[in-house]
């Protein structure tokens, strides 16, 4: 049995229906960045450590770079471009603003969904169980000191967890 | 089972692929056929089956992780399970395809082997039990044929331990271990004796690794009242025969006596916290 | 005249919002129409001849247009220019020719219609190669036997010299005291998220090159390109977008001009981007290597003279070695008042990465060495490390400084430096603690390091080791132009790349002209044919407060003074009557006497006969500033080789578990002093990540390479960057010296904490250990390392 050249896939993509065909081998975190033009999605090492291309596959925080886009065929998928409602940003988002999490922003999409899983699973956590949760996603900007904050200030305003 | 038998002898399964797909995309493996097994229903639970617990092979380490089963039933493996990776990888990564992968700086071929849990293959010609502690064979080399998959890893719940202990020692958080230690410790009757007990180590060794002679040693002189000065000795005791067993193995290559040494203390804190829940109890 | 509301606030960059919702315009992310994608086989061999390249077959597989040989790179382009001349040409092109000299060396370049295809196509080229013995020890690699890189060179050493300041001889022979110490330099790197890229548009109908990269140093690339693509730089347009993080790794005009060949070749846009192990494999290391250093005490606690001996691993630079010996020179002083100084260094080609800028750039070495011998010094003397320091500070009446190798120490309060960082990380009562920790068996530690962190480095240092002069001093070029509409326009040669450029460019703009911070729009963006640059022009050592500050003021205060004399005309007053506020020109007694900027632009672009006859329609300046303070090197081969000096003190309190040897960082204090803070959030985040970083050197990455040259840390899984469980949380403090010599008295932040903290850290593992006599000269403190150590100095304590 050969596997074929190209295969259909169907997803919603931040909440929008999305259609492809894909090479099996195509990473989903290529097929969002090039097939549908989610460039927001960011690859630092396309070996599943640095966690920049994080993206949320039904509710759960993934590393795009290392699930296929065959894998995601009839999944629901969040980047960091569907956390945003308009103009409202999610608060964790808001809450990056308003504590300087970030400066060149690379990791940041990563770093922010990565949070989103968090605070859903855990809406009180300790400053230590931010870090934990978090210690998949590198940053070389900002020590993260910020990032934590941020966080730790999101929990405090997300009252009920939505599912995105 | 008909894609199995098809595939070439070096097809790859695909799990979590947390470890498969990197070495995919580093061009470090080139598989001939990749078989998804993902979308298979039915290998995905969590169940107490009387003496047993039985988690199927594609169940992933956030289900375990968050099983309030597990809490209750296996505290070794649910204290060991949230120091697998990141939650990213805990969200993909399965039982099975661990298991399979045999990394031995992994948590759960450690875990699973003190636990002596038996793993439940299946083949286009039926069905076999493997015990753990036979399971792993070597360097990510299992005692699976190429026709082989994991389907189910059952765990008996007969003995309760008095006492439990997973310690990791990595260079940052989520880090495969450099080393590790599963402590168990069983007492019959009254429960001041320890009347035997399981220590298997990971990390840099080829396979996980039991400690026999650490066992005996707890098995022979471990009470749950302990004097001060005999249980300071047990506890070196215990350092010192890991660090030789260890050493002897080989593992670790010029940085063996570092890493038997390593072993050694995480065998005492283990067993030293393995203690305090027993006395907690 | 102006106010100067916006100076000193903490504005949170302007620049976030688009990254937070995932809107950043990285080179990934630009694509054109029919792009290709390029994809390099590297060399498996640390050194070896190349005997025969096969890419037939690979040019077979559908979707693969064309490939690169480093032969064919050599009839097609000119070789790179070298920093340093050497005594024999030593040509080096984009891609390999004749031999490769390191594992990871670019040897065939491949275009394809996609990565994965071009991936593809590599794996079907054949290399035939005749292994040579490599060398991976630079102080084997300075032996007469080495194994020859280039051997028509005769010799791996790319640089020696000897730089004597002061009576070091006198001084040494008279000392009370001389103490030597050895260390071993590891090799590490700064390591953006985002890798190094580029997108090349050549287009062969007009001979026009278009070129995106996230090279930070526009100002250089473009002259490399147009030389070696045999250009004029009129030829050429670079652009940059956003870049994820440069650390001054972000810079490689090899793989600009290899993308700039396979569009020429393919006639198609083609664009490169590292993956992570091309990246940690050939992009660029920091110099390993080794320091000698020796130190003239006198009995009463004054360093009197200080020797240092550095063999600086440059792997295979030919480009521009020299860089981290020449930093490491200008800081060999770091905040103390030594007056005699010998430097003597070496630069040595080995089978290893090109090293080249990163966080820090030897500075962090040269750092970690003087301040781990004072404590040393210190014990020698039975004296208080704290103490012996501040006896040594250069202190604020002594300052402008000027240090024995002619660095200029223009400001900075270092005895309040150390008096705030003391307080800060509650010095006083670190003893008990100490003593209590350590009667319960655990192992608590302090250290701490005083360093100077300057910035903006003048091109005339390079004088020193290339005996020749083609550039000299800083600069940086700036545009301010308000617009038709009164909306003000800043365009800036600096590309930043995460240090909110958009946003303090615009607090200088809005106080220079009296406008709202909103009135004023930045472009992040840099285009060779719209912003003004010069060669200095880019994103490195810190310069944005040395050069581009003053460029963006010269700028504004260009426009703001034609708004001015516009204003005068038009309102019949003495232009000194007036003055720009709150977006207009109004007259200082009578504020309603006023011209908006939006009628003042409605004038100068449309209605141009209301202007005064003599004046030129529009309202654009441009300065191209000049940093003060440059100079050229002295007979005595002085030079002021990084110009405005900002400082800072690190503390930190560490535990070491002595039966594993891991090291736990319980409390980090930082004082930072970068004189006037423009943007207080932004310095404060460049000063969390900087320290960051240098933690990671301290505790976590190295290059490890075998004996074979081969690259054993390849990928993230090896290479350890520090998580966000490894780095604590921070405590801040700061003071502001500002810099009589800067347009604001700003001075660098930005690479400053990665300077001083791997010192901190070390000495703060030796203090938690002193019982055990332990002593550490090398990084980073792995377990393993720090374990090895306790065991050599064996259990005294228990």
């Amino acid at each position: 049995m050969k596997a074929p050249d190209v295969v259909k896939i169907s997803l919603e993509v931040n909440g929008v229906r999305s259609e492809g065909e894909v090479e099996p081998r195509k990473t989903l975190a290529d097929f969002l960045r090039e097939d549908l033009g989610f460039t927001g999605v960011n690859l630092g090492c396309e070996h599943g450590v640095c966690g920049a291309c994080s993206v949320l596959l039904d509710g759960a925080v993934v590393r795009s770079c290392i699930l296929f886009a065959v894998q995601a065929d009839g999944t629901k998928i969040t980047t960091i471009e569907g956390l945003a409602k308009g103009e409202k940003l999610h608060p964790i988002q808001q809450a990056f603003l308003d504590h300087h999490a970030l400066q060149c922003g690379f990791c940041t999409p990563g770093m922010v969904l990565a949070a989103v899983d968090l605070l859903k699973r855990c809406p009180h956590p300790s400053e230590m169980q931010i870090r934990e949760a978090l210690s998949g996603n590198l940053c070389m900007c900002t020590g993260y000191v910020n990032i934590v904050r941020a966080v730790s200030a999101a929990a405090e305003i997300i009252q009920i967890p939505e599912k995105p | 089972m008909d894609l199995l038998s098809g595939a070439a002898a070096d097809g790859k399964l695909l799990a979590g692929g947390q470890s498969l797909i990197p070495l995919l995309n580093l061009r470090l493996a080139r598989p001939e056929a990749l078989i998804d097994l993902n979308p298979i229903p039915g290998l995905s639970y969590i169940r107490s089956e009387g003496k047993e617990i039985a988690i199927g092979a594609l169940t992933r380490h956030r289900e375990m992780e968050f099983s309030p089963l597990l809490a209750e039933e296996l505290p070794l493996l649910a204290e060991a399970i949230p120091q697998i990776g990141h939650p990213a990888i805990r969200n993909r990564g399965t039982l099975g395809g661990s298991l399979a992968h045999a990394d031995p700086a992994a948590e759960l071929p450690c875990v699973l082997t003190a636990l002596d849990a038996c793993l439940v293959a299946a083949s286009p010609n039926g069905e076999r039990v493997i015990r753990a502690e036979n399971f792993f064979t070597g360097f990510y080399a299992t005692a699976l044929s190429h026709q082989e998959i994991l389907k189910e890893v059952r765990i008996p719940l007969d003995r309760r331990p008095v006492g439990w202990s997973f310690l990791e020692f990595a260079r940052r958080h989520g880090d495969f271990a450099l080393s590790e230690a599963s402590i168990l410790l069983f007492a019959a009757g009254t429960g001041d004796h320890c009347t035997s007990a399981r220590v298997v180590v990971g990390g840099s060794v080829e396979r996980p690794l039991r400690i026999a002679s650490v066992e005996q040693l707890i098995r022979d002189e471990l009470a749950l009242v302990s004097r001060r000065n005999s249980l300071a000795d047990l506890l070196r005791e215990t350092e010192r025969r890991t660090a030789i067993m260890i050493q002897s193995s080989g593992a670790g290559g010029e940085n063996s006596d570092y890493l038997s040494h390593l072993t050694g203390v995480l065998v005492r804190r283990g067993l030293e916290s393995a203690m305090e829940r027993w006395r907690k109890r | 005249m102006t106010g100067a509301q916006w100076k000193g606030q903490a504005i949170h960059p302007r620049e976030d919002r688009r990254f937070v919702t995932g809107c950043g315009l990285y080179l990934p992310n630009i694509s054109l129409p029919k792009m290709l994608h390029a994809a390099i086989l590297r060399s498996i061999h640390a050194h070896a001849r190349i005997l025969s390249i096969d890419v037939t077959e690979a040019l077979k597989i559908p979707g693969v247009v064309c490939a690169l040989t480093g032969e064919q790179a050599r009839a097609l382009s000119k070789p790179l220019r070298p920093l340093i001349p050497l005594p024999v040409e030593t040509p080096y092109y984009c891609l390999a020719y004749e031999k490769v000299r390191y594992v990871g060396e670019p040897v065939v370049a491949v275009a394809a219609v996609s990565r994965y295809v071009a991936e593809d196509a590599l794996e079907k080229i054949h290399v035939e190669y005749e292994p040579l013995p490599a060398v991976v020890d630079p102080e084997a690699s300075m032996k007469s036997d080495a194994p020859l890189l280039f051997e028509p060179l005769g010799t791996n050493i790319l640089w020696h010299d000897c730089f004597t300041y002061g009576d070091v001889d006198g001084v040494f022979s008279r000392a009370a005291h001389v103490l030597s110490e050895r260390f071993l330099i590891h090799r590490y790197s700064s390591t953006p998220l985002e890798t190094f890229g580029c997108t090349a548009n050549y287009d062969n109908s007009r001979q026009y090159l278009t070129l995106w990269s996230n090279d930070q140093r526009p100002g250089q690339a473009m002259p490399i390109l147009a030389h070696s693509l045999g250009l004029s730089i009129t030829q050429i347009r670079l652009l940059t977008a956003d870049i994820g993080g440069g650390f001054g790794n972000k810079r490689k005009p090899p793989y600009l001009v290899l993308a700039a060949l396979l569009s020429k070749l393919s006639g198609q846009p083609v664009q490169f981007i590292e993956d992570r192990r091309e990246n940690l494999m050939g992009l660029v290391h920091a110099c390993n290597g080794v320091m000698e250093l020796e130190i003239a005490v006198g009995e009463d606690g004054r360093l009197l003279g200080l020797k240092v001996r550095d063999i600086a691993d440059e792997g295979l630079n030919v480009l521009n070695p020299t860089v981290h010996s020449l930093l490491k020179l200008g800081n060999v002083t770091n905040c103390y008042d030594i007056r005699a100084v010998r430097f003597e260094g070496y630069s040595v080609m080995t089978n290893k990465c090109p090293s080249g800028a990163n966080r820090g750039i030897g500075k962090p070495f040269m750092c970690l060495a003087l301040e781990r011998m004072l404590d040393g010094v210190a014990r020698r003397l039975g004296r208080d490390r704290i103490e012996l320091r501040r006896q040594n500070l250069v202190p604020p009446e002594m300052m402008p400084y000027t240090t024995p190798t002619g660095e200029l120490i223009d400001s900075g309060n270092f005895p309040e430096t150390l008096n705030k960082l003391l307080s800060l990380i509650d010095y006083e009562s670190f003893h008990e603690e100490q003593k209590k920790a350590r009667s319960e068996g655990r192992w608590l530690g302090l250290g701490l390091a005083l360093a100077i962190e300057p910035s903006t480095s003048n091109q005339s240092s390079y004088i020193l080791t290339t005996g020749k002069r083609t550039a000299s001093g800083a600069a940086e070029a700036a545009m301010v132009r308000v617009e038709s509409d009164g909306s003000i326009q800043v365009v800036l040669g600096d590309v930043g790349s995460g240090q909110g450029h958009q946003t303090a460019a615009a607090q200088i703009v809005a106080d220079e002209l009296g406008v709202g911070f909103e009135d004023v729009q930045v472009s992040p963006y840099f285009d060779s044919l719209v912003s003004p640059w010069l060669y200095t022009t880019g994103n490195y050592s810190n310069k944005f407060a040395g050069t581009d500050v003053g460029a963006i003021q010269g700028a504004a205060k260009k426009v703001g003074e034609k708004l001015v004399s516009l204003g005068a005309h038009l309102l019949k007053t003495a232009p000194e009557e007036l003055e720009l506020a709150d977006g207009a020109v109004r007259s200082k007694k009578d504020p309603q006497i006023r011209k908006t900027i939006q009628e003042l632009a409605q004038v100068a672009y449309r209605d141009l006969l209301a202007l005064p006859p003599e004046m030129e329609p529009g309202l654009e300046g441009r300065c191209y500033y000049r940093a003060a303070l440059a100079d050229l090197p002295d007979e005595q081969r002085r030079v002021r080789g990084q110009l405005f000096v900002s400082n800072a003190g690190h503390a930190a309190v560490v535990e070491v578990d002595i039966d594993t040897g891991k090291v736990a960082i319980l409390k980090y204090a930082i004082v930072h002093d970068c004189g006037t803070m423009l943007n207080p959030v932004i310095v404060e985040g460049l000063v969390h990540g900087a320290t960051a970083h240098g933690i990671g050197a301290a505790l976590y990455e190295e290059f490890i390479y075998d004996e074979k040259g081969q690259l054993l840390t390849t990928t993230f899984v090896d290479y350890l960057k520090p998580t966000a469980v490894e780095i604590p949380d921070f405590k801040t403090d700061h003071l502001e010296s500002p810099s009589p010599y800067t347009p604001l008295g700003m001075k660098g932040v930005g690479e400053g904490g990665a300077i001083p903290a791997p010192a901190a850290l070390a000495n703060a593992v030796e203090n938690a250990l002193e019982p055990l006599g332990v002593r550490l000269s090398e990084l980073p403190l792995t377990p393993e390392r720090v374990w090895r150590a306790i065991s050599l100095a064996g259990r005294k304590a228990d």
